[in-house]
């Protein structure tokens, strides 16, 4: 971990502000973004047994691959939790995320990412933690953070009775870009995801997939830093999705850096840099794709670690069919 | 099967009184008017009873087919929200005739058919003259009430199932209320006709035709009996009973047949262009108005609330007016009537955008941006409308020296309204219908705080404008300069209103986006 060092400087933004002295320093402790993709078990988290063995994983993974070179961090998440009640929906969570990588979140259903992804992007205010995007902070400082970051958010609604050519121009110019620019910008995406022919029509009119695709373009159009994208492929068709990934891949090719969900592990295996694997709203492994998966599959390594499949016993009634 | 059924259509029932107080209000109203309807037409029958069977049988079947017709009418145009759609039991595997069979029997259950099942039994004793009449009558009476039912459910379904595009479903209460008004002048024709003199020839010439529809025909038998003409009866009767079949053989083959048909497809429209948006300077404030305009207009929401702005002053007009009040003094009341209920309507405009509005979040958009631009369509409508319409009132009130104060106040009504409705939609959202959803249905969450929000933004908008108000009342009686006190409060008042409205409003949205983003989500 002789890297530590420079792990702190990449906090340094480019843009103008300084960043925020509070936690970049105080919480700079032991494990804190020793290598900047791996989980760090925050003080207050509970010390289980997997987690150990988690990051025995990592660390031995780490010493088969060549260890990587130091990039910058371009979003941090620190000590995030979230609780609903009674239930811990985020617990304790932290993250470091390079310039210029995709990285893959991956989760089963009720894990926390969605919770995880909507404090990121200043749609859900957190309990505790912070998160830093390319050093602001989005709960301090939302005016910076936020032009940062483009958000594709699952499961809310878009303005609908807008056409689609509509609420690219009205994305754009909430954030601040002019006329011109939108109009440009709108005609470039709306060739690249393919919605030509969509952009006069109303997006309550459009199938779950050119929904999706539109709300992405929506997320692009400010050309933001870091890209904050839940479930982006769930119901795309494998051509869009072909499209969508060629144009992330470009876009962390040229420095832009990618969150995003999914379900589908081939996928994230296939186009991630790194990934993490979140269980009960705490991360369980987290570094490059070849650390975390190890010799198998993406898919193999989270089946393990999100507790293994329970058979199903019990259920001899539903093999005698009624009629 | 129907034991089931109708259990849960009264526990559907039940639950509808767990809802908001004033929707328990709402249907405490509607059963006092059914069941008063229902008292007024049994005495009416009775009453019958004892007029000559000529007389007795043009107005029973008359209104008798008028009922009816309401029955297959109402449905149609106001896309009753149909709890016991037959969609909803596709996929539990009963067969279709069982199926129609137990909804048929459950739609007994309700208010209207509660009612028509009181008047029908109740046309019985009106031909309780000789046995014949007795025996159709009740033979009627069922036939009368498995009439409505059915036609009640064959156009409901009709209208779930063939209007149940988004569009139909927003345009058919509008169209709907166009129809009504385009009625009017038949009402007024009606209300011509000289009743003492042609009122039976025209009933008994109505009932004469009404008799021989399906609509009438039940109806009637009974009275053709009692005028002794078994044979016209008998028929009149099987006409009844055929149309009851005929309506049960559509009401089976509308259940089997949505019970395998997906969902009719919307024809998709398609729009040239930006629109508004092109109009609107290409800032935050300007995108969110362009936004706001359209969806005033594209948004069958916001048209009712287009539709109340105008027709809810008349409504206080002609109360008033009833109550006595001089004409000219009530045109006085329209304009700022209808700026209070415009600067109303905006108050739960977060609300409205359900969870679309993680855009505003996401983007950082300047709190006074988004309250400002969501007033704009109201700002639209309402300063042409007390430019244009503070004139013409003036001029109909008959004395020139009331218009500076009816322009003040119409606009303080206007500006503070506004301004109060922005800091309330930001502080006190509540649920509201949701995008593309009819806007007759009623969110199902409505909690007890939403009829308190209602009547605070209101009241509050009023109380806000009473110093002008009073000016302007002491104008009306002592004219002169009071007049032009109540211009200059009005502006100042509504202006400082509007401006620290919006001001309040943008804090509190930004400070509180997520829990406003939490709320839609609730909702």
């Amino acid at each position: 971990m002789t890297d530590a060092a420079e792990a702190e400087q990449p906090e340094k933004p480019a843009a103008s502000k300084p960043a925020p002295r509070t936690r970049a320093a105080s919480t700079s402790t032991a494990a804190t973004s020793g290598k900047p993709m791996v989980a760090e078990p925050s003080p207050a988290a509970p010390k289980t047994p997997r987690k150990s063995a988690v990051r025995k994983k990592s660390t031995t993974s780490a010493g088969i691959a060549k260890p990587p070179a130091p990039r910058e961090v371009v979003l941090v998440l620190r000590d995030l939790s979230k609780r609903f009640g009674e239930t811990v929906a985020v617990d304790h969570m932290s993250l470091s995320v390079p310039v210029g990588s995709i990285f893959g979140i991956v989760g089963p259903n009720g894990a926390g990412k969605t919770t995880t992804l909507s404090m990121a992007t200043g749609l859900l205010r957190p309990d505790g933690g912070s998160i830093v995007v390319h050093g602001a902070d989005v709960w301090k400082d939302p005016v910076v953070a936020k032009r940062n970051m483009g958000v594709l958010p699952d499961r809310l609604r878009l303005f609908d009775r807008l056409t689609g050519g509509q609420l690219l121009y009205y994305a754009g110019t909430l954030r601040g870009l002019d006329a011109a620019t939108v109009r440009r910008r709108s005609a470039d995406l709306a060739s690249a995801f393919g919605l030509e022919d969509a952009l006069n029509r109303l997006v309550a009119d459009y199938s779950a997939g050119m929904t999706k695709k539109v709300a992405l373009a929506c997320a692009m159009i400010h050309s933001p830093r870091v890209l904050i994208l839940d479930e982006p492929f769930e119901s795309v068709d494998p051509v869009s999705a072909a499209n969508i990934i060629e144009i992330l891949q470009n876009y962390a090719g040229a420095g832009g850096t990618v969150v995003l969900s999914s379900h589908s592990m081939d996928l994230i295996q296939r186009i991630c840099d790194f990934v993490a694997i979140v269980v009960s709203g705490s991360i369980l492994a987290s570094g490059t794709m070849d650390e975390v998966r190890g010799v198998g599959s993406l898919e193999e390594k989270f089946v393990e670690l999100a507790g293994g499949r329970r058979t199903a016993e019990g259920m001899e009634w539903l093999h005698s069919f009624s009629d | 099967m129907v034991a089931q059924f109708l259990r849960l259509k009264l526990r559907l029932l039940a639950n509808t009184f767990r809802r908001s107080p004033i929707q328990i209000v709402g249907i405490a109203i509607g059963l006092f008017y059914g069941l008063g309807a229902a008292i007024v037409a049994v005495a009416g029958l009775i009453a019958l009873r004892f007029v000559d069977t000529a007389l007795a049988g043009s107005i029973t079947v008359t209104l008798g087919a008028l009922i009816v017709l309401g029955f297959l009418l109402v449905p149609l145009a106001f896309g009753v929200d149909d709890t016991l759609d037959p969609r909803a039991f596709s996929l539990f595997g009963i067969s279709t005739t069982r199926l129609a069979t137990a909804l048929a029997v459950t739609a007994l259950i309700g208010v209207p058919a509660l009612v028509v099942a009181i008047i029908a039994v109740a046309q019985v004793v009106t031909w309780s003259r000789d046995p014949l009449a007795v025996v159709l009558a009740v033979i009627g009476a069922v036939v009368i009430v498995a009439t409505c039912v059915l036609s009640a459910r064959v156009t409901t379904s009709i209208a779930a199932f063939l209007l149940a595009t988004r569009r139909a479903r927003e345009i058919t209460g509008l169209v709907a209320l166009l129809i009504i008004v385009s009625l009017s002048p038949f009402a007024a024709i009606l209300a011509t006709v000289n009743w003492g003199r042609d009122g039976l020839r025209l009933l008994s010439s109505v009932a004469g035709v009404a008799g021989w529809t399906p609509l009438g025909a039940a109806w009637s038998a009974p009275a053709e009996a009692a005028a002794g003409a078994p044979g016209l009866a008998i028929l009149k009767a099987l006409i009844g009973i055929a149309f009851v079949l005929l309506l049960w053989v559509a009401w089976r083959g509308l259940v089997g047949w949505m019970l395998v048909t997906p969902q009719r497809e919307a024809r998709r429209r398609s729009y040239e262009g930006l629109g508004w948006f092109r109009l609107m300077p290409d800032t935050p404030a300007g995108a969110v108005a362009a936004r706001s305009i359209t969806y005033w207009l594209r948004d069958a929401r916001y048209h009712t609330s287009l539709v109340a702005v105008p027709v809810a002053p008349l409504i206080f007009v002609v109360a008033l007016a009833v109550a006595g009040v001089p004409w000219n003094i009530l045109a006085l009341i329209p304009v700022p009537a209808m700026c209070l209920f415009l600067s109303w309507s905006a108050h739960n405009d977060v609300a409205y955008d359900n969870s679309a509005v993680w855009l505003h979040i996401a983007s950082n958009t300047d709190g006074r941006a988004d309250r400002f631009g969501r007033l704009v369509p109201a700002l639209i409508i309402g300063v042409p409308l007390v430019i244009v319409g503070a004139p013409i009132c003036a001029g109909l009130f008959g004395d020139w020296a009331v218009l500076p104060s009816l322009i003040g106040v119409s606009f303080c009504l206007l500006f503070a309204g506004l301004g109060l409705s922005s800091v309330i939609s930001a502080r006190f959202p509540y649920p509201a219908v949701r995008p593309g959803d009819s806007p007759f249905a009623q969110p199902q969450a409505s909690g007890t705080a939403s009829g308190l929000i209602q009547s605070l933004s209101f009241f509050a908008a009023i109380v806000i404008a009473l110093p002008p108000f009073g000016l302007a009342a002491l104008g009306l009686a002592f004219g002169g300069g009071w007049n032009f006190g109540a211009l200059l409060l009005g502006l100042v008042l509504g202006g400082a209103g509007l401006y620290f409205g919006v001001l309040w409003g943008g804090a509190i949205f930004t400070r509180r986006a997520p829990e406003l983003l939490a709320f839609t989500l609730r909702n």
